[in-house]
């Protein structure tokens, strides 16, 4: 196929054909077809790696050879094989994210019956594609998707693609950090600011003035300090490299294109913690599809990308200039980059950086419900030196007397010619990088909704989402679930329904119901949550075209809804795409049971 | 209808500099610039068809056109029959490309203002008098140009006078860029 040779690099394609060439021992079911072979099965190897990003080399784990893994092209309707070998000296697993099949094929431990896959093992994977579009897959044990396991998976649809391109390239954007991610996790847990380049204390400051009664005037108890959180908590995670396709940003992945072509870019969002602002300065994308599902094409010039998520986009470069593709991580500790350009090694400009959004009051919005009498073990002595003697009547707008000096780890130094002896009635605005002007600044993006994106320009919005194909099942649904997304960051311990994987209740419905998830986020940081076995609809405010997604980003403070219809009967993890959020435990079992005992 | 003076003054700008959307009497096109008028002989006139012209089906989905490919010659004038088999509304517009680049701002807008819906075309808003707040009326009836609306066949006939490059494509927010568009093919 003429899109597809662009698409894949050499390298790949070479591994595929290799792939291919293997595949001749195929078991034959009795009663099934005949396998055409070649494009239909394939042989995965899982081995450890080293990969090297815009010139550093650290170690890594691969699929297929390469990081990220092959391309997987195949087409809606065909029945594939997979045959997977793990050369580790561990389990391991392969998921295939966001694909409707079998429980046992899902490959996620632990969950229908599949188990690691052990050392030295092979296990074959078989399933037949039900949908067409753009997914992925990754290992479902331990941080190993984080150490390089991760691949893209192209469906075409068994009839007309209602989106034409000249060139179709997948875009895989991931985080790479040369350290364990064990030791990532590990250090997690023993401090929960380790990676918080940007720690605000006034943090502590609420916390206290809460223990001391003085917040009798904080009216909100859903201060920052009770959620033990910091105000800057868009990512817990920094010290990634991010990249495309596996390079860095120096490494400069590059689409070529001829002008006046369209470009079909299957964007993924693969990495472990990382959400993303997404961009192509000068190029606005058409989003054609959300999750691998068509949506009616909306043209936007940014969207913000949650971890797990797909989006196809089509842009047209008229001109012959080089084109950045800019993905910034919410936190703004750095950027994924790439370019689009009639040759290789062109370079656009990189933009100029934005800022890092300050998670406001209004972002804790949500949270009707929320149990703050569960917030046991909430530990105020160890703050030392913070004098909160002389604070009467203190609220967030006056401060009078608040010894600043004794805050460790507060930046006095941005704050030049500030008085800390006498701030009644304290103006935040005065503070660089503290303005709390709702309209937010150049400076500083206030909540976490402000992507920074200026004037003028769309920012893709959930609600911009609509089916192109209307949903199917317009019943009302039956049964209503709520699930907090709960958590304490100072542990970090993140749960659903205050509970760890394992220690919670099940989540039971019975096939082929109509069924509600309501998502409330009580925590300050978004999560993008991720349903195995079946697409859920998003309640965006379409009423017939509610768009399917297998990740919905539940953002900080906020409840999200969503339904789906229960015809995929089996025992699905759901959980937290964030890798260590997930492996700290928030993650759930949503079981499909079978409504009679004759199912 | 929701709109600020502020979004009339842009849309009146932008129709005036273009001219496609303006009733003809009012019609300026800037210096420089090329008019309508030079651009739809260029691209070719509406036609009346006869007995003898050829007819030409074209199959509307969502997002695309069957066939993608239309062989003419110069000089022939060709019956279009338009069925949209899809649920949203489109459009069949014989043009260059950058007369559909332009004309996509300019449905955006009729879009943006209720004008046309994703699935058709608002009747009590098309004859809308804009008059009073500055601007020519909005109207969406070029003549190289015809909306289909879901479930509607409609016809378009078309003398192409020249050999040039030419599109049809249907310039509603997003469809042309996910690829609804084809090409005529002139033939000696």
């Amino acid at each position: 196929m003429h899109t597809a040779r662009h698409g894949l690099s050499r390298r790949d394609a070479l591994k595929l054909a290799g792939a291919a060439g293997l595949a001749g021992i195929i078991t034959v079911y009795p009663g099934r077809r005949v396998f055409a072979a070649a494009d239909q099965s394939l042989n995965l190897a899982v081995e450890r790696t080293r990969i090297t990003i815009d010139g550093e080399t650290s170690g890594a784990i691969s699929i297929g050879g390469s990081i990220p893994a092959p391309t997987l092209r195949w087409r809606e309707g065909q029945e594939v094989v997979i045959h997977v070998t793990n050369r580790l000296d561990e389990g391991t697993s392969i998921h295939w994210h966001g694909l409707l099949l079998q429980g046992i094929m899902d490959g996620a431990p632990g969950f229908n019956g599949f188990v690691p896959i052990g050392p030295g093992e092979t296990y074959t994977y078989r399933f037949k594609l039900r949908q067409a579009g753009t997914y992925w897959y990754h290992s479902h044990s331990a941080s190993q998707e984080q150490e390089g396991m991760y691949g893209a998976i192209v469906i075409e649809p068994a009839g007309r693609d209602p989106v034409r391109a000249d060139r179709d390239y997948v875009v895989l954007l991931s985080d790479h950090t040369p350290e364990n991610p064990e030791n990532v996790l590990r250090k997690l847990k023993v401090s929960e600011g380790y990676y918080n380049n940007n720690k605000r204390t006034l943090v502590d400051f609420f916390r206290d003035a809460q223990r001391d009664g003085l917040g009798a005037t904080i009216n909100d108890r859903l201060a920052w300090g009770e959620m033990r959180m910091d105000a800057t908590d868009l990512a817990d995670v920094t010290g990634y490299q991010f990249l495309v396709n596996g390079k860095g940003p120096r490494d400069n992945w590059t689409a070529v294109y001829n002008p006046g072509e369209r470009v079909r870019l299957r964007i993924i969002n693969g990495s472990a913690m990382s959400i993303f602002d997404v961009r192509i300065p000068g190029l606005p994308m058409t989003v054609v599809s959300a999750d691998g599902q068509n949506v009616v094409p909306v043209k936007v010039d940014e969207f913000r990308f949650g971890v797990g998520e797909t989006y196809d986009v089509i842009v047209m470069p008229t001109e012959d200039n080089p084109f950045t593709f800019f993905a910034e991580s919410i936190d703004r500790t750095g950027y994924a980059r790439g370019t689009l350009a009639t040759r290789e090694g062109m370079e656009g400009e990189i933009p100029e950086r934005r800022p890092r959004a300050n998670l406001t009051m209004a972002d804790m919005a949500m949270a009707p419900g929320m149990d703050h009498g569960s917030m046991a073990g909430m530990d105020h002595g160890n703050m030392p030196g913070m004098d909160h003697s002389n604070m009467p009547g203190m609220e967030q707008g006056s401060m009078a007397g608040m010894d600043h000096g004794s805050m460790p780890g507060m930046d006095h130094g941005s704050m030049e010619g500030m008085d800390h002896s006498n701030m009644p009635g304290m103006d935040h605005s005065a503070m660089p990088g503290m303005k709390q002007d709702a309209t937010g600044s150049k400076e500083q993006a206030m909540g976490w909704g402000d992507a920074g994106t200026p004037p003028g320009a769309k920012a893709l919005s959930y609600a911009d989402l609509k089916a192109l194909s209307k949903t199917t099942d317009l019943r009302e649904p039956t049964q209503e679930i709520e699930v907090q997304l709960t958590g304490m960051m100072a542990r970090y311990i993140w749960t659903i329904n205050g509970q760890k994987f394992e220690e919670g209740t099940p989540i039971r419905v019975a096939y082929g119901d109509r069924v509600r998830i309501r998502f409330v986020n009580t925590t300050m940081m978004a999560h993008p949550m991720h349903l195995h076995g079946m697409f859920v609809e998003l309640e965006n405010g379409q009423t017939d075209r509610m768009p399917k997604k297998h990740v919905v980003l539940v953002p900080p403070g906020q409840a999200t809804t969503v339904q789906l219809t229960a015809n995929e009967p089996g025992e699905w993890p759901f959980h937290c795409h964030l890798l260590y959020h997930m492996a700290s435990g928030m993650m759930t079992r949503f079981i499909v049971e079978p409504r009679t005992a004759s199912l | 209808m929701r709109l600020n003076a502020r979004t009339f003054y842009t849309a009146a700008t932008l129709l005036t500099a273009t001219g496609l959307l303006v009733a003809p009497g009012l019609a300026f096109a800037a210096p420089g610039e090329a008019g309508h008028k030079h651009e739809t002989a260029a691209i070719g006139e509406p036609a009346k068809a006869t007995a003898k012209t050829r007819t030409v089906q074209v199959v509307m989905g969502d997002n695309f056109y069957e066939p993608e490919t239309i062989p003419v010659k110069a000089g022939e004038t060709i019956r279009f029959v338009l069925k949209n088999q899809g649920e949203f509304l489109h459009e069949f517009n014989i043009g260059t490309a950058t007369m559909h680049a332009s004309h996509q701002k300019e449905m955006a807008m009729m879009m943006e203002h209720g004008m046309l819906t994703p699935t058709g075309i608002n009747k009590n808003m098309s004859g809308m008098d804009h008059s009073k707040m500055g601007m020519a009326e909005m109207k969406h009836d070029d003549p190289n140009s015809v909306l289909v609306e879901p479930s509607q066949t409609k016809e378009l006939t078309w003398k192409f006078t020249k050999d040039t490059a030419l599109e049809f494509a249907c310039n509603i927010p997003g469809h042309y860029e996910s690829g609804m568009v084809g090409k005529v093919e002139f033939k000696r």
